[in-house]
């Protein structure tokens, strides 16, 4: 079932805004509803006037809300991997792999792999819990980057699988050959050897995501009526094309904001269109938020919901 | 109960055919270790500044990897003569 939703944009033009109006809107029409900001710098918490955490909090009848913990992933991934490694290392290797794991907390990749851990988080444990799930998300940079790990990282695991299921076979002939050798006491079976099924572990996992992604997601990208944002929002639209994940809607946020005018691009016309006024006096409260009409939105996400992706890709 | 004679020839083609198989399946061996290598280099390789998958992948995989982590070390002793190595193995010279 296509119940995820993630609203995408460039940093300012609403995304926290829009989320949580359409998530409030989705609970009043009695949908149980889960709203999680993926953002480092989170403010979905400042938006709906409440204090979150990493933990599901309710902030309305039938929507709950959470500000994903990224340092708190980050940490249990690496101290998961180092407790597995102190029990499988011999004491003098793991100590000198120690340091390593000091230093992994700040390496490239490391903060996006952790949206990725906290969105499957989300997705199977909670996921089954509600009826939708909207992610807030960070940025387009960050957010592209976790968007596309599942498919680079699973292009990297399929081509490690290979190669190691090419070591088995050469082991299982030099040990069928010469069963004195010292190569036949290293592992030579697929389903003993704890890196193939390890790299098959992970396989498995980032499939799972890509799927989520391309095929039960509801992706929406939001512009303001300026040339910056809707420039990004073509880049986001390019690259989701590449990744072969499918765009759901478009939402103007801030329309009326100046007096320029204004011309949505013709690439990002075909998509359905949302529009939603400048609010003069600011959006500060609840109610404010409730009184962003993201009804028609709602609307194209149900009659998607009942429609998914998958189904109309195979059609 | 066998002669001396018997078992001395026993022990001769036991040898002969373990020779056999280790001449038979040496550079099969080698091409494992230089597989593993290369294995244990494509996901480790990013510590030491080689491209390599994105660095939670090899995290994951490190704790499962004591064999292929030291034998990368041990290779680097043999870095500085791999032709030696591949001479010694193929028993030129």
């Amino acid at each position: 079932m296509n119940k995820t939703v993630f609203f995408l944009g460039k940093g300012g033009v609403g995304k926290t805004t829009l989320s949580s109006a359409f998530a409030l809107s989705l609970a009043s029409m009695g949908k149980k509803v889960l709203i999680a900001s993926l953002d480092p710098a989170h403010n979905l918490g400042d938006a709906l006037d409440i204090q979150l955490t990493g933990q599901a909090k309710n902030a309305e009848p039938n929507l709950d809300a959470l500000e994903v913990d990224l340092a708190y992933w980050v940490d249990k991934y690496l101290d998961d991997s180092r407790r597995q490694l102190k029990s499988n290392y011999s004491y003098n290797v793991t100590l000198n792999l120690d340091s390593f794991f000091n230093i992994l907390k700040y390496a490239p990749g490391t903060e996006e792999y952790a949206v990725l851990w906290a969105i499957e988080d989300i997705n199977t444990r909670l996921g089954p819990l509600y009826d939708v799930v909207v992610f807030d998300t960070p940025p387009t940079a960050l957010s592209l980057r976790f968007l596309s790990l599942p498919t680079i990282s699973g292009l990297w695991v399929k081509e490690l699988s290979k190669l190691r299921e090419t070591i088995l076979s050469k082991r299982q002939t030099i040990t069928r050959l010469n069963p004195e050798s010292p190569v036949a006491e290293s592992c030579v079976d697929k389903d003993d050897d704890k890196v193939y099924g390890q790299l098959k572990g992970i396989g498995a996992r980032l499939r799972g995501l890509e799927h989520l992604f391309a095929c039960e997601s509801f992706l929406s990208v939001i512009v303001n009526p300026d040339q910056l944002s809707i420039d990004e929002a073509l880049r986001i639209q390019d690259e989701l094309t590449k990744l072969g994940i499918p765009l759901s809607a478009v939402c103007i946020n801030k329309q009326g904001v100046s007096d320029m005018v204004w011309e949505q691009n013709p690439s990002l016309a075909r998509y359905p269109q949302f529009t939603y006024d400048f609010s003069r006096g600011g959006i500060s409260t609840r109610e404010d938020l409730l009184s962003i009409d993201t009804g028609p939105l709602a609307d194209l996400f149900l009659k998607n919901t009942q429609n998914p992706i998958i189904e109309r890709k195979k059609k | 109960m066998p002669s001396k004679l018997e078992h001395w020839i026993r022990s001769a083609i036991k040898m002969i055919t373990q020779v056999n198989r280790e001449k038979a399946t040496g550079i099969l061996e080698f091409e494992t270790h230089e597989l593993e290598n290369i294995f244990a280099l494509l996901v480790l390789g990013g510590f030491a500044g080689l491209p390599s998958p994105p660095s939670p992948i090899a995290v994951e995989l490190l704790p499962y990897m004591e064999k292929e982590l030291l034998m990368l070390l041990s290779r680097t002793d043999l870095a500085q003569d791999p032709i030696g190595v591949l001479a010694s193995m193929l028993e030129v010279g």
